[in-house]
C-alpha cells in the first residue's frame, strides 16, 4: 500500500474566519493593554523613588487626555477579561457538598461579588487616603 | 418536498494530486437529509470514486467527522435543512490531521495518543472474582460519566489550534480520557497517568481556547477535563516538591 498523505498546515490566519477563535484572540489580546498598564504603574513606582517633582510629573502624565483614553481602554480590557474568566471558572472549580455539585451560577456570582467588593474597597481607601 | 443544494467537496487523490482541490455537485435534499446522506448520494449517483468514512449513521461510531462550512461536525448529525439559506455547503476533511484521500484522514497518531494515557482501570491488586464487582455509588459514577461519553471522532483535535500548532500535544480527547480514569473510584493508576498530564505536551499545552467543548457531539467538555487536570497537575507538583507524592508503581 502506497500512502501519500497530504499534511494540512495551520495557516497563520487560522483564527480570522471562525467567530469562536476571534473571540478567543480578543480575550487573549486583553493582555496587551494590561501589560502596558503594568509598565505605566512600574514607572510610577520608579518616579516615586526620584522625588516629589518626578512623581507629580507622572501624575500629570496620567491626567493627559491620551493617557485617560489609554486607562479607559485598559479598564474595559480588564473588565472584559474578568467576564471571560468568570464564565470559564465553573468548568475548573468543581465543588461538591455531599453528593451535590455547587451550581455554576453560584460560582460565577461569588467571583463577581469578590471582584466588585475588592474594587470598591480599593476605590474607597484611595479616596480616603487622598 | 425536494430541493437541491450545491455541495463543494474537497478532493485529494494521493496517486496524482499534490494538494487538495474542490469539486462541486448539485444534490437533491429534503427535510431529513443529513450531510452523510448527501455524500452517499454523490458516491452512488455522481462519482463512485469519492472516499469518506462512515458507519453507524447515529453519532455513536465517530467515523464521519468532517469540516462542514468551516466547523468540525459529524456528517450524520448535521442536516442540510439547517443550511438551506446558504448558497452552498463546503465539506472538507478534518483539519490538523493528514489527509489520506478525499475526506478520509489518518487517525493513527490520534489513536496512539489515546493509548498513551493508559485508558483502562489500573489496580494495585485485583479483587478476586468471587468477591464480586467493584461497586460504585451514583455520586462516584457522576464524577467521570460525562468524560466517558467520548466516541473518538476527533472533532476536538480538528477544533484545537494548539494541536494544529504542535502535533506533539496529547490533545483534548486523550487528556479527557486520562481525567476520566483518574476520576474513577475503581482506578488506582493516577500516578502513572500524571506523568503524561504534567508534561509540556500534556495539560500545559492547552490555553483554554474551549472550542473543543463547543464542537464535541457528545458534550464531553474536554476543556473542563483538561483544565481540571491542570489543577491536579499543580497539586501533584506541590506534593512532589514536598516529597509526599509517593512512588510511581
Amino acid at each position: 500500500m502506497n500512502r501519500n498523505p497530504y499534511l494540512q498546515k495551520q495557516p497563520a490566519n487560522w483564527w480570522v474566519k471562525n467567530p469562536y477563535y476571534r473571540f478567543y484572540m480578543l480575550r487573549e489580546g486583553t493582555a496587551i493593554p494590561l501589560f502596558l498598564y503594568s509598565l505605566l504603574l512600574l514607572y510610577g513606582v520608579y518616579a516615586l523613588t526620584q522625588g516629589e517633582s518626578a512623581f507629580n510629573q507622572w501624575i500629570a502624565l496620567l491626567r493627559s487626555p491620551g493617557m485617560i483614553i489609554f486607562q479607559l481602554i485598559t479598564f474595559l480590557a480588564a473588565v472584559f477579561h474578568a467576564y471571560t474568566w468568570f464564565e470559564l471558572v465553573p468548568k475548573i472549580l468543581v465543588l461538591r457538598i455531599g453528593n451535590h455539585r455547587v451550581p455554576d451560577v453560584l460560582i460565577k456570582v461569588s467571583h463577581w461579588g469578590a471582584c466588585i467588593f475588592c474594587t470598591v474597597m480599593i476605590l474607597v481607601s484611595a479616596i480616603y487616603f487622598l | 418536498m425536494t430541493n437541491t443544494i450545491t455541495v463543494e467537496l474537497s478532493r485529494y487523490l494521493p496517486e496524482t494530486d499534490k494538494a487538495p482541490w474542490y469539486e462541486k455537485f448539485e444534490v437533491p435534499y429534503n427535510d431529513d437529509t443529513s450531510v452523510l446522506e448527501v455524500l452517499h448520494y454523490i458516491k452512488d449517483y455522481l462519482d463512485p470514486s469519492l472516499s469518506y468514512r462512515w458507519s453507524c449513521r447515529m453519532a455513536i461510531c465517530g467515523s464521519c467527522g468532517f469540516l462542514i462550512n468551516g466547523e468540525p461536525m459529524l456528517g450524520c448529525k448535521t442536516f442540510i435543512r439547517d443550511y438551506s439559506d446558504t448558497a452552498s455547503i463546503k465539506i472538507e476533511p478534518l483539519p490538523n490531521f493528514p489527509v489520506e484521500r478525499d475526506l478520509v484522514v489518518s487517525m493513527d497518531d490520534f489513536v496512539e495518543k489515546l493509548a498513551t494515557v493508559k485508558p483502562y482501570l489500573i489496580r494495585e491488586e485485583e479483587q478476586p472474582v468471587d468477591e464480586g464487582e467493584y461497586l460504585q455509588t451514583p455520586a462516584q459514577v457522576d464524577k467521570y460519566k460525562q468524560f466517558s461519553q467520548c466516541i473518538n471522532c476527533g472533532l476536538c483535535y480538528a477544533a484545537c489550534p494548539q494541536f494544529g500548532r504542535n502535533p506533539e500535544f496529547l490533545g483534548p480527547a486523550a487528556l479527557s480520557l486520562a481525567f476520566r480514569y483518574n476520576q474513577d473510584s475503581r482506578d488506582q493508576g493516577k500516578k502513572q497517568r500524571m506523568e503524561f498530564l504534567n508534561a509540556e505536551e500534556g495539560v500545559w499545552s492547552c490555553t483554554f481556547v474551549g472550542y473543543c467543548s463547543e464542537v464535541c457531539p457528545k458534550n464531553v467538555d474536554p476543556a473542563a477535563a483538561i483544565n481540571q487536570g491542570k489543577l491536579a497537575s499543580n497539586i501533584d507538583y506541590g506534593l512532589n516538591l514536598l516529597g509526599l507524592a509517593g512512588k510511581k508503581q
